[in-house]
């Protein structure tokens, strides 16, 4: 490449940056603005919007409301995930294709098409929407996100390994819990926080499939429809800092995973 | 039984511990010998569980979809007994007030994915190529952070930057480019810059791998026997790269065709999508399911068929290049 395409190249990148950060930034600043109306220019500052949110019942209820649904649903996604994962690895049977092409089904439809099947098989088999509705739903829809990064840590483990174990006499049960489990331990941490933020960033299957109780974006959504205040920007704030954290943890221990998998 | 590979559990050694009571616990062997005697009863003990789970769970929801869009009516009520028809499929073609959302929303996906597939193929060739490997990870980080942030909250992020109090039209106003503020909001740009916003990440991602994956050499070997910087993009990176296009482009159009909150927070009535007239027939009036659930089994079937018939292209041109 030539030097001048390079310079372009980063320039696209460097304002690729700022159109993804600059928004937020504002939204963060915004949630300072001594107003009720959001809008610049700024004129005076408060902290009282920030120091609302941890006084206000109802977002307060959101959010422990989606954290509990989040850790929820992520701990049935990877039990499932897990055991699609072991089953499909490593082994030939006839209909492995369909089995396979049907675990990763619910990652490959449209948010609205999806939320309105899971509305309806809901209705079908008599579940009422509400928590366990919308736990129910984001389970299915995190399965295929577990699946695929378990296949790509179990296909790194040596076969060596479940042979010497089982040549020690433990049996498969015992080899799968004391020498599988622990090697995928990263990926599991790393594919659990995902799904975990899945879960709890997830506007569209919450909002079909919910009661009277909103989720936190849920809740965002309502107060964004019926009109914005910097409390919102405070709140939204507040999830974005909690989101960012919990997405680096997954990166570092999904990243010491392909580390040690260069290493072992 | 002890098995003695763990780390650091001093004294396991010498007494068995929980796994190697486990394997001489009578009932635990009892249940192993039914379960684990033939490599073939291992199979199904294995396999059972993960077929019934994607077939009833993954399948189902989308099956009962399909048998609820031919129904006369649903959720079911004691007055009126449902039967099999076709006509909630025949409304979709009746009425351009939906066929005209519908189009909008495939040339919308479309055009956008493509958008996306141009802004964001420099950038990742840019991460992939120029970055230092020991750098990569922390100018990846800058793109990706902003993608743990959920749906609404990056509309939110969007609505503050494109407001009529905006920061945009603020900046604007301030060089003195326009005197009034632009209405940015509710159109299809604001539509479209929001789109971008949440999808861009799944085009960044299949083609950064794509792209890392490409030794440099062979550029290297190419420039050495004449080829020029076009010539070398046209007949190696973008041939090698095409798997991860072909992926990112599915992702993104899939991903933009079923968005709900981003068309009815930043669109207007003159963007209105297909997932909001499928959405209405959910929220308006209850015993519109039918027609909901067809009209959504319409556009399920044409995104993955307009992505499937892509892929398949974008395989024969791959084939086309390995040979």
């Amino acid at each position: 490449m030539t030097r001048n395409t390079r310079i372009l190249m980063q320039c696209i990148y460097w304002a690729f940056v700022l159109y993804l950060l600059v928004p937020l930034a504002l939204m963060m600043l915004m949630g300072f603005k001594d107003s009720k109306f959001i809008g610049f220019p700024i004129r005076s500052w408060t902290l009282d919007w920030y120091l609302g949110v941890f006084g206000d019942a109802a977002v307060m209820q959101a959010f422990g409301y989606s954290m509990f649904i989040a850790v929820a649903s992520t701990a049935i996604a990877l039990f499932m995930g897990v055991w699609i994962a072991v089953a499909l690895t490593g082994r030939s049977f006839w209909g492995r294709a369909i089995v396979l092409g049907l675990t990763l089904l619910p990652a490959v439809i449209p948010g609205v098409i999806s939320a309105i099947s899971f509305r309806i098989a809901a209705r079908v088999i008599g579940m009422e929407p509400g928590m366990w509705a919308i736990i129910w739903s984001h389970a299915i829809h995190n399965v295929p996100f577990v699946v695929l990064v378990v296949m790509a840590r179990l296909t790194t483990l040596p076969k060596s390994y479940g042979e010497a174990a089982q040549d020690l006499g433990a049996d498969p049960i015992i080899t799968f819990f004391r020498v599988t489990l622990p090697y995928l331990s990263p990926a599991m941490v790393g594919g659990g926080v995902f799904c975990m933020l899945l879960s709890f960033d997830d506007f569209v299957r919450s909002f079909f499939l919910g009661g009277y109780e909103p989720t936190l974006p849920v809740l965002i959504f309502a107060k964004l429809r019926s009109g914005m205040s910097p409390e919102i920007n405070a709140i939204s704030t507040i999830v974005l800092v909690l989101t960012a954290l919990l997405g680096l943890w997954a990166e570092r221990s999904m990243r010491g995973m392909s580390k040690r998998a260069a290493n072992d | 039984m002890t098995m003695t590979t763990d780390t650091g559990r001093a004294g396991t050694r010498d007494r068995p511990g929980f796994w190697g009571r486990l394997s001489t616990f009578g009932p635990y062997t009892a249940l192993t010998d039914v379960l684990l005697s033939s490599p073939r009863r291992q199979f199904w003990v294995l396999l059972t569980i993960p077929i019934l789970w994607v077939f009833v769970t993954h399948l189902g929801p989308i099956l009962q979809m399909l048998n609820v869009s031919l129904l006369t009516n649903y959720p079911p009520s004691p007055n009126k007994v449902a039967s099999y028809t076709l006509e909630n499929y025949s409304k979709f073609f009746a009425d351009s007030i939906f066929i005209t959302p519908f189009i909008r929303t495939l040339v919308f996906s479309t055009v956008l994915t493509l958008t996306t597939l141009i802004i964001m193929y420099p950038v990742a060739y840019f991460l992939a190529r120029h970055v230092p490997r020991n750098k990569q990870m922390l100018f990846l980080m800058l793109l990706l952070i902003p993608f743990w942030v959920g749906e609404v909250v990056r509309i939110f992020a969007m609505m503050i930057l494109l407001g009529n109090n905006g920061a945009l039209n603020l900046a604007l106003q301030w060089l003195g480019l326009t005197e009034r503020p632009i209405p940015f909001m509710y159109t299809g740009f604001s539509l479209s810059a929001g789109i971008i916003y949440l999808t861009a990440l799944y085009m960044l991602m299949p083609l950064y791998s794509a792209l890392e994956k490409i030794p440099t050499s062979y550029g290297e070997a190419a420039a050495d026997l004449g080829a020029g910087p076009w010539t070398r993009f046209r007949r190696i990176t973008l041939p090698l790269s095409l798997e991860g296009i072909a992926s990112g482009c599915t992702l993104v159009f899939l991903i933009s065709t079923g968005m709900y909150a981003t068309p009815v927070l930043l669109g207007g009535p003159s963007t209105t999508l297909f997932s909001e007239v499928i959405a209405g027939f959910f929220h308006v009036a209850g015993d519109q399911w039918p027609v909901g659930a067809a009209f959504s089994c319409i556009m399920l079937l044409t995104a993955l068929a307009l992505s499937g018939g892509f892929n398949k292209l974008m395989g024969h041109l791959a084939g086309r290049v390995k040979k």
